[in-house]
């Protein structure tokens, strides 16, 4: 069974202007990343995934039930989503008390929870932060609470929406952790960015979204060959793809170690 | 809820076109009026005028639902003091056995008339003058700018607040609170979200402080306005005209 | 004259154990574009802040040694007083709009009011920021309705209009999408063509690459190195200071793709495009 499938959505707010023009998508568990411009659709996407919104036609199923027949609460036993802005959630005194709210909720035991909840945060190294108060620590690393909150929930969908914002190279590397972590445990990963070299290394399945539709659908390596699509999405190639598109090369290269293996192999 | 909070009306009447100054005095002097002259038709007169004031202005017809509004008040008013006012001795007329007094209905129709005559006065303010206009008119006459500038803002800044209590409860609702259901989970909802809300906040303003200080906000030179409104002769005149009724209602209450 | 000098700057935010800055030292000249980079927290925010003035007098805290803008001491002037030399735009677009003012055009002359410029004045330059930052259309829209990178470019705009001779721009991109990055930067290159010096905090090293005359490097509170893109980038500590040098810089540096002459790596697209090319000649 495919995890998420999307039929035929389409949205409005209410005041009539389409966001959503007929999307039709299925999700198994490749690490998918959703690209394109601010406006495009992205954030709503996610909220219907999510059953904040609900469709205006066409249906979402997330694990065969659809999202307009359960409470965004129930749903989240099974999607769990970080949004952008780490003050918009956090209200408890302890980084711990925060992170053990999530799992609480979805019926996790006390023990259970403390468990992930502290497992969770041993990945984004902040173990050590344990019982201070979120609001003393930085916005990245109040961040990083936010994706620990959500890993704690253990849930089988997790969508991150520009959790590369405000990090430096160390937090970036976290991060790329948390990804190979839920790679490695069978979870379906869905990354809003607009990091496009961030993208490179992690997605194995990018969706660029325009105005919205779906205008591109597949492997990084076939999207971020079609830079003439992408450029009408105002969006750009990763650095490297670019260079060595400069270079004349006619096939794309998400990594730097690629294209170095490639070129010092006579190429 | 809409992006500021006003009930101004755009339009291009003369009525809009006063200074705002002067609108607040008209509501100070129609206030004052039917208190110096007390009588029944100085606040019908008086209530006349406002009324061809919001016609001038083209705004009557957002007016009448709240005349329509404050007159199922005062009509409850009128029956209550007709039936009951202390000093009813005086029988005016009968409804079935119901007895209404003079007394009574006299009292309320006056109080009644008050009411409607600041409503009217107050509208025309509101309804026609822009609350940006309104606010940078005081701070030019000596209103402190740190007060006028709180002011200003929160018209813009209490809707934005209201859409960011959406995104913190959709930020809640996904981590599983329940937020639909009786009236006790609903209340239980309401405590996570007190915390984002309040923090928030209070990171913006400090966020806009900032912003502001470096905009010069403290500096100690004599502002200046983009907007120079010319002391427009008529202005003054309007001034004029209002004060003289003014002092002419205070000499007449003197006299008789 | 140099336009920034700073001396054995220190610096403790109140309630805190730690200092923030320990002891900076460094002189910027008119027109340069300065590039600041180093991990979270290593003080270049702080730094920013310490040269408009808001720390000292914002923030409060422990403070030691000189800084000048422009000849004026932070120290012994107001943050007002120092907006007439330096400005600053920061991270979030939105928290710089004033709220107090219903139009673009409105929004501009709020910090011009306030510096008491007379109104003729006060047009002609709010035109000439309108234009500069290709904001004219929207000089009727409430601020609240442009997307984020227009949002940024109001803040730039509006501190421009104040005619400083420096601006501080800390991440101001992080928040906005490609397009509206790329607008921001495409604005901040008009500033720096005008003669403006820019001082700019930045995680995007490939623009930082791209744009700065200088770059910072900075670390707890220290600056580590400060020199031209090239030599900067030539280092081979950079992640224990949480920087990875631009993608091209270090394709080339695997390759062992250097420039001849100067013995350095390239550190934009079209550096190490050359340079590369040059190299498949010479290969074969």
């Amino acid at each position: 069974m495919n995890i998420i499938e999307v039929k035929n959505l389409r949205f409005s707010y209410r005041n009539g202007e389409e966001i959503l023009k007929g999307i039709d998508l299925t999700f198994n568990s490749k690490s998918t990343a959703i690209i394109g411009q601010n406006g495009a659709g992205k954030t709503t996407f996610v909220k219907l995934l999510k059953g904040l919104l609900k469709p205006t036609e066409g249906d979402i199923f997330i694990k065969g039930k659809n999202t307009t027949e359960v409470t965004v609460a129930k749903l989240a036993k099974e999607v769990g989503m970080v949004f952008q802005n780490p003050n918009d959630q956090i209200f408890k005194s302890k980084v711990i008390d925060e992170v053990m709210f999530g799992p609480l909720n979805i019926g996790q035991g006390m023990e259970e929870a403390k468990g992930n909840s502290l497992k969770a945060l041993e990945l984004m190294e902040l173990s050590d932060k344990v019982d201070e108060n979120p609001y003393d620590l930085s916005l990245s690393e109040r961040k990083l609470i936010t994706i620990a909150s959500i890993l704690a929930m253990d849930t089988d969908i997790v969508i991150l929406d520009e959790p590369t914002i405000s990090q430096d190279y160390f937090g970036k590397i976290k991060i790329k952790n948390i990804v190979k972590e839920l790679a490695a445990r069978g979870k379906l990963l869905i990354t809003i960015t607009h990091d496009m070299d961030f993208v490179a290394e992690i997605s194995e399945r990018v969706i660029v979204l325009n105005k919205g539709e779906v205008i591109l659908d597949g492997s990084a390596e076939e999207v971020f060959l079609r830079d003439d699509i992408l450029k009408s999405a105002y969006l750009e190639q990763p650095n490297i793809t670019q260079l060595c598109k400069r270079l004349g090369y006619d096939r794309t290269f998400l990594a730097l170690e690629e294209f170095v293996d490639y070129r010092l192999a006579g190429n | 809820m809409a992006k500021t909070l006003s009930l101004y009306v755009e339009r291009n009447t003369f009525i809009h076109r006063v200074d705002s100054i002067n609108k607040i005095l008209y509501v100070l002097v129609s206030v004052a009026i039917p208190l110096i002259l007390p009588y029944k038709f100085v606040a019908v007169l008086l209530i006349l005028i406002s009324i061809s004031f919001l016609l001038l202005a083209k705004v009557m017809r957002r007016v009448i639902p709240l005349i329509e509004f404050s007159v199922i008040i005062l009509l409850s008013i009128v029956i209550i003091q007709g039936l009951f006012h202390a000093g009813n001795k005086t029988v005016a007329f009968h409804i079935a056995r119901i007895t209404f007094y003079k007394e009574g209905l006299s009292y309320a129709f006056t109080l009644s008339m008050r009411v409607i005559n600041i409503l009217l006065a107050f509208a025309i303010l509101v309804l026609t003058t822009k609350p940006s206009e309104l606010i940078e008119a005081l701070v030019k006459k000596g209103l402190s700018p740190r007060f006028g500038y709180v002011l200003s803002s929160a018209l813009q800044i209490i809707p934005q607040m209201m859409s960011a209590v959406g995104s913190i409860m959709d930020a809640q609702r996904s981590r599983g609170l329940e937020t639909e259901g009786n009236l006790a989970v609903r209340i239980r909802a309401f405590f996570p979200l007190i915390g984002p809300v309040v923090m928030g906040s209070l990171i913006e303003t400090r966020e806009r402080a900032m912003a502001l200080e470096v905009r010069a906000f403290n500096s100690r030179e004599k502002k200046t306005f983009l907007n120079e409104r010319q002391n427009l002769r008529s202005d003054n005149v309007i001034r004029l005209i209002l004060f003289s009724i003014l002092s002419l209602s205070i000499v007449l209450r003197v006299l008789l | 004259m140099k336009k920034v000098v700073v001396e054995n700057l220190k610096y403790r935010y109140p309630l805190s154990e730690n200092l923030a800055l320990k002891g900076i030292s460094f002189e910027v000249e008119g027109g340069e574009f300065i590039g600041i980079i180093g991990r979270n927290l290593a003080g270049k925010s702080t730094l920013c802040q310490a040269l408009v003035g808001l720390v000292p007098h914002f923030y409060k805290g422990a403070y030691s040694g000189n800084v000048e803008i422009s000849g004026m001491n932070v120290l012994e002037n107001n943050i007002s007083e120092l907006s007439k030399k330096i400005g600053i735009v920061f991270q979030n677009p939105f928290t710089q709009i004033t709220a107090a003012k219903l139009t673009v055009y409105e929004e501009i002359a709020f910090g011009l009011e306030n510096m008491g410029i007379e109104i003729k004045e006060m047009i002609r330059r709010i035109e000439y920021v309108l234009h500069l930052l290709d904001l004219e259309k929207y000089k009727d829209r409430n601020p609240f309705e442009l997307s984020g990178g227009q949002m940024q470019r109001l803040a730039i705009a509006s501190i421009i209009a104040m005619k400083p001779e420096i601006i501080v721009l800390d991440e101001p991109t992080s928040q906005l999408d490609p397009q509206g990055s790329e607008e921001v930067f495409k604005a901040i290159q008009s500033l720096s063509r005008e003669g403006i010096t820019i001082m700019m905090v930045e995680q995007k090293i490939e623009k930082i690459a791209q744009y700065a005359d200088r770059v910072m490097l900075m670390s707890d509170g220290e600056v580590v190195d400060f020199d031209v893109p090239q030599k900067i980038f030539l280092r081979d500590d950079l992640l224990n200071y949480g920087v990875q040098a631009p993608v091209f810089t270090r394709v080339c540096r695997s390759l062992n793709i250097k420039n001849k002459n100067t013995g350095l790596y390239p550190v934009t697209l079209n550096e190490a495009y050359e340079l590369m090319v040059r190299h498949e000649h010479n290969r074969s």
